[in-house]
């Protein structure tokens, strides 16, 4: 589903941000990507979803060569991932359910089509009776779950979480841990960046560690 | 198809109702632009159509030779009248012209007594069409009145003519100076107005490219609003233009010029007016462009 050969980004100046990544990443994999700040998990997220090119190397999503995408490209390969991000990046004036429906509307869906994902996609996060809210009237841990509705309303190929858990607390983590699973059972590939090592210990999974933008360990999950 | 432009036309209504400080502020900024500009070409064209009377004044006297006996002069009068240029024709006989000048000495005119009323010579006083009020209509038609006529000396205020040509020459160079400039500082206000609100609804334009939307997705409802807010801007403009030309410019403008009676201020034609609203439309949609080309990236 995703592969990466000698991957490196500079943004100037010597060091790079992400150097010389190479991998592989199934259909259907969850895994984690791990490291210290400054590792280079976000670089590495932003280049999967073409918000940033490569400086060298290829990236191949759903065979599709990224590194070389052409600008008109890019909105139809976002159509096959869904990002989260740690401040939800949510829209203030718009209720939840608008919020949901944007990611279908932006797609030129049908009204009638949006309406019901829309519905199904909120109540799959549990918040069938939040519709009409504004986020800010939301909690934290509302607000995220939101914001995976609208990654997840379009059924993308691929998940991308950037420190989803960053600002909630543990049992609220877990929650959202759960629908990120639950997706992932449905066949999308998920990546979820973070430093908590507790979500590893608690969901073993594959472990990608990266240390100034170099993969340090690639650690698949114990065996049943 | 029709489903996308609904869609689109909803949108953009929406953000106006979801943003109405920054929406106000837009189609006000445009409305108070335009009017500034419109107000400015309105006193332009009203003072020239000022001086376009004052160059009613303008005329050409002939002086003759000789003369004419009463016949020559019908004919003379009916050749003159045929010339293209001219608008009307006035003979002064000796007589004529030798009461004028009594009447301008007034209380002096006793000076004149025991002179012959032959002293003065009689003459035409040539009116000429308003396109042949200029310097080359002069020229032409003195051209053609020295190979016509019998002629001792021609007169037409070639001093006031080269003074007024000055003044129009002046007016226009002034008025294309500071209109162009006013102009220019609508738009910039215009589209650094724009390109505020933009700001401010940057993370609507990153969601929306991060969601997949296209670069045509994402623009095409904020040109809509900015066509939406300059049509209402123009019209805003035009009814602001309106009310302060009856209550207040053409109060300025009838007591500063001293107008002459009879002279009708002039308004923006039907076409101008349309062009005004249409220029609001157009500001509208090129602040909107030319901001979001800096605030979309995809």
């Amino acid at each position: 589903m995703i592969q990466l050969y000698s991957v490196t980004k500079k943004y100037g100046g010597d060091s790079a941000a992400v150097n010389d990544l190479t991998l592989q990443i199934g259909k259907g994999e969850f895994l984690y990507i791990t490291g210290a700040s400054g590792a280079g998990k976000t670089t590495l997220l932003r280049m999967l979803y073409a918000a940033e090119k490569p400086t060298r190397g290829q990236i191949l999503i759903d065979r599709q060569n990224v590194s070389r995408i052409q600008s008109r490209q890019i909105p139809y390969l976002r159509r096959k991932i869904g990002v989260v991000f740690q401040d939800f990046k949510l829209l203030q004036s718009r209720t939840v359910y608008e919020n949901v429906a944007f990611a279908l509307e932006a797609q030129g869906k049908k009204r009638y089509e949006v309406s019901k994902k829309v519905y199904q996609a909120i109540k799959e996060v549990g918040l069938e009776h939040r519709l009409q809210r504004k986020p800010l009237e939301l909690s934290g841990g509302e607000q995220q779950r939101i914001a995976i509705a609208r990654a997840l309303v379009v059924d993308p190929l691929i998940l991308l979480a950037d420190e989803p858990s960053g600002n909630l607390d543990q049992e609220v983590t877990f929650e959202i841990m759960d629908l990120f699973k639950r997706a992932n059972a449905r066949g999308t590939t998920v990546l979820l960046a973070t430093h908590d090592h507790s979500l590893n210990q608690r969901f073993p999974r594959r472990v990608l560690t990266l240390d100034q933008g170099k993969l340090v360990g690639d650690q698949q999950p114990p065996q049943i | 198809m029709l489903d996308k432009i609904r869609y689109f036309i909803l949108r953009a209504l929406r953000n106006m109702r979801q943003w109405p400080l920054l929406c106000t502020a837009s189609i006000l900024t445009m409305a108070i632009a335009l009017a500034t500009v419109a107000t400015f070409f309105l006193v332009v064209v009203n003072i020239e159509q000022l001086a376009l009377r004052w160059t009613k004044e303008i005329q050409v006297i002939a002086y003759l030779e000789k003369i004419p006996d009463p016949q020559d002069l019908v004919t003379l009068t009916k050749k003159l009248k045929a010339m293209p240029e001219i608008e009307s024709v006035n003979y002064v006989s000796q007589t004529e012209a030798m009461q004028r000048f009594k009447k301008h000495l007034g209380a002096d005119a006793s000076l004149l007594e025991g002179v012959s009323r032959d002293l003065l010579p009689a003459s035409f006083e040539l009116g000429l069409r308003p396109e042949y009020r200029n310097q080359q209509g002069i020229n032409s038609v003195v051209e053609k009145l020295e190979n016509r006529l019998d002629i001792d000396d021609l007169r037409y205020g070639q001093k006031w003519l080269e003074r007024f040509n000055n003044f129009a020459h002046m007016l226009r160079i002034v008025s294309i100076i500071l209109g162009g400039f006013l102009l220019f500082a609508a738009l910039f206000i215009v589209s650094n107005t724009i390109k505020l609100t933009l700001y401010a609804r940057r993370d609507e334009l990153e969601i929306m490219a991060l969601v997949g939307a296209t670069m045509r997705f994402i623009k095409i409802p904020f040109l809509l609003e900015g066509a939406i807010q300059g049509l209402l801007g123009g019209v805003i403009s035009l009814a602001f233009l309106a009310l302060s030309f009856v209550f207040i410019l053409s109060r300025i403008l009838e007591s500063f010029w001293l107008t002459p009676a009879g002279f009708e201020l002039l308004f923006l034609t039907l076409n101008q007016q349309i062009i005004l609203v249409l220029s609001g439309v157009f500001l509208g949609v090129l602040g909107s462009l030319s901001s979001l080309r800096r605030f979309v990236r995809i």
